[in-house]
């Protein structure tokens, strides 16, 4: 069993790898759409918000994969060509998005009006409050869900194997097919992922703490 | 910055949609006054504070600080610090960074920074919390922190809007007389909003009582106290309130319930239904006068609180200890003719007196 692993490790490090690389890169996409879209929501026009709104009831009331199928399939026929890699990355972003979107909302709500009216009152523009008082306080509040949005962003991105990218999960299948010894391989897959899911839940705590102003 | 601070508000009125929330209000506070805004929730006093911090928009009227007319100015122009019920400290920064945000956002020194937090905290007496952050603080410190916040600029108007309330009893009136003090040094123009009457009189100069949007008195404590200028107003201040009863006025004599007694300004006002307004503690046993029944006792320790039915309404009455009638007695009701308030049963007015 060993010997197994030992052998496969080259094949599975390389997708971890890609799955680091599509993680961390729809999570950074993610994030700034999230954040985005969360400030169109609050202070923007009403045909942005309606806009954004639309957005998000598409992305959470679809599936992640039923989105990976569209980019991959139907893609092509409306004459867009989408290298896989990018538009794997595009679409997991997309969709995580929306949840990011509502985490970061959610936080910045969360902050008293009062807060603002404090910072009017001693003349601070708008943006000023925004960034050196209600910023700080949403990040905090956000943390925690903005960590478990990030891990359901890693664990989403096993998806991209149906669409033929070389991830972890792919690499893991196309062993299992080879070898057949699915126990050993993806008990392997799932304990990588279950690593990097620790170490940003682990983070998350650790950022946690660091925000924690309270005592 | 400048420390004089005359405050002027001329017919200004406030819309919320359909509901108006100010019907054309008018004030005039002096520089250096401590004035109170107090009255029962929804009656208009926080929208009047938050007006003056520029918080809110008039529709109608003028506002004008040191005769400057500062209708349209935007909060940060208008050189005043207010202190909000819930506080809003900053979570994440210290005391002291608190305390020295405002000067930060002006622009002030890093060096003159550090000593006006110094003084500020100093005076408010939380010199040896700067370090902690406001979740780490009591109510009472949180509350100082936000007074220091307040006054470290130095402004020309200091605007508290319920800043006691978050405080349990006993902390608020030791609060009540440190925040009095605090005012006198620093001879700031002060506006301070509430709802407790108790608390307004103990701590103000000048009161303005607030009614549905509108202010029905003007006075110091002691004159909203004895005279007040309707029924509202009667009703609303004193520990317990005033107690109003329908009476009617006849050949010099207020009558109620069958007894005439002699009233203080009753004479020259003719026969005409008013309202008779007591204080509880004008109110004593007499061997004849208003007839009526004990239902209970409130003992207080130093004095007791009756409350007597006098035909179908409820009155309170306060009495000395060794004065105490048992439970379901039967007695008769007597004042001094200087303590009757009269008031026009229909409008409410205060009727003119001797």
């Amino acid at each position: 069993m060993m010997e197994l692993l030992i052998n496969s490790l080259p094949l599975l490090g390389m997708g971890t790898v890609t799955t680091l690389y599509l993680s961390a890169a729809a999570i950074v996409l993610s994030t700034a759409l999230g954040l985005a879209f969360a400030l169109c929501q609050l202070y923007g026009g009403l045909l942005l918000r309606i806009v954004v709104e639309i957005y998000l009831y598409i992305m959470r009331g679809v599936p992640l994969l039923v989105l990976l199928f569209t980019m991959y399939y139907a893609a092509p026929y409306a004459g867009m060509e989408i290298d896989p890699t990018t538009g794997g990355i595009v679409v997991i972003a997309a969709y995580f998005g929306a949840f990011m979107t509502e985490v970061f909302r959610a936080a910045v709500l969360s902050v008293p009006v009062a807060q603002w009216e404090a910072g009017k009152a001693i003349g601070l523009t708008g943006k000023r409050i925004f960034t050196d008082i209600v910023a700080r306080q949403a990040m905090r509040v956000a943390g925690p869900a903005y960590v478990n949005t990030c891990i359901g962003v890693v664990k989403g991105t096993s998806l991209v194997a149906i669409i033929g990218l070389v991830d972890l999960t792919y690499v893991g299948r196309q062993i299992v097919e080879r070898t057949l010894a699915p126990f050993e391989i993806f008990g392997f897959v799932a304990l990588v992922y279950f690593l990097i899911c620790y170490a940003l839940s682990r983070l998350g705590k650790y950022l946690e703490r660091r925000l924690n102003y309270v005592n | 910055m400048s420390q004089s601070g005359s405050v002027k508000l001329e017919n200004v009125v406030k819309r919320h949609g359909s509901f108006t929330a100010l019907q054309g209000i008018s004030l005039d506070i002096r520089p250096g006054e401590f004035f109170a805004l107090l009255g029962p929730s929804g009656s208009g006093k926080t929208t009047t504070l938050r007006i003056l911090a520029g918080l809110e928009s008039v529709n109608e009227g003028r506002v004008l600080l040191d005769d400057v007319d500062v209708t349209h100015a935007q909060p940060g122009e208008r050189d005043v610090a207010m202190v909000f019920q819930s506080y809003a400290l900053y979570p994440h920064m210290t005391v002291a960074e608190n305390i020295a945000f405002p000067l930060k956002m002006m622009g002030t020194p890093a060096a003159t920074i550090e000593d006006a937090v110094q003084e500020a905290a100093a005076k408010v007496g939380i010199g040896r919390l700067l370090s902690r952050r406001p979740g780490q603080l009591s109510g009472g410190q949180q509350q100082r922190c936000a007074l220091a916040r307040a006054i470290v600029r130095k402004p020309r108007l200091f605007l508290l809007d319920e800043p006691l309330s978050n405080l349990d009893a006993k902390l608020r009136v030791d609060t009540r007389a440190e925040l009095r003090r605090l005012q006198r040094s620093l001879g700031v123009t002060t506006v301070y909003v509430t709802h407790d009457q108790e608390e307004a009189m103990t701590v103000a100069d000048r009161i303005a009582v607030f009614m549905e949007g509108r202010i029905v008195q003007v006075g110091t404590p002691k004159e909203v106290f004895l005279r007040p200028a309707n029924a509202v107003v009667a009703a609303f201040i004193g520990t317990p309130p005033m107690n109003l009863m329908p009476a009617k006025l006849a050949g010099g004599q207020v009558r109620v319930h069958g007894a005439g007694l002699p009233a203080g300004g009753a004479h020259g006002l003719g026969e005409r239904d008013v309202t008779l307004g007591l204080r509880p503690g004008d109110l004593r046993i007499a061997d004849q006068g208003i007839p009526a029944r004990v239902e209970f006792i409130e003992d207080l320790g130093d004095s007791v609180i009756a409350i007597v039915t006098v035909g179908d309404q409820h009155m309170k009455m306060r009495l000395d200890q060794h004065a105490v009638p048992q439970e379901g007695q039967q007695v008769f009701l007597s004042f001094a003719p200087a303590a009757a308030h009269l008031f026009d049963r229909q409008t409410g007015e205060r009727l003119p007196s001797d």
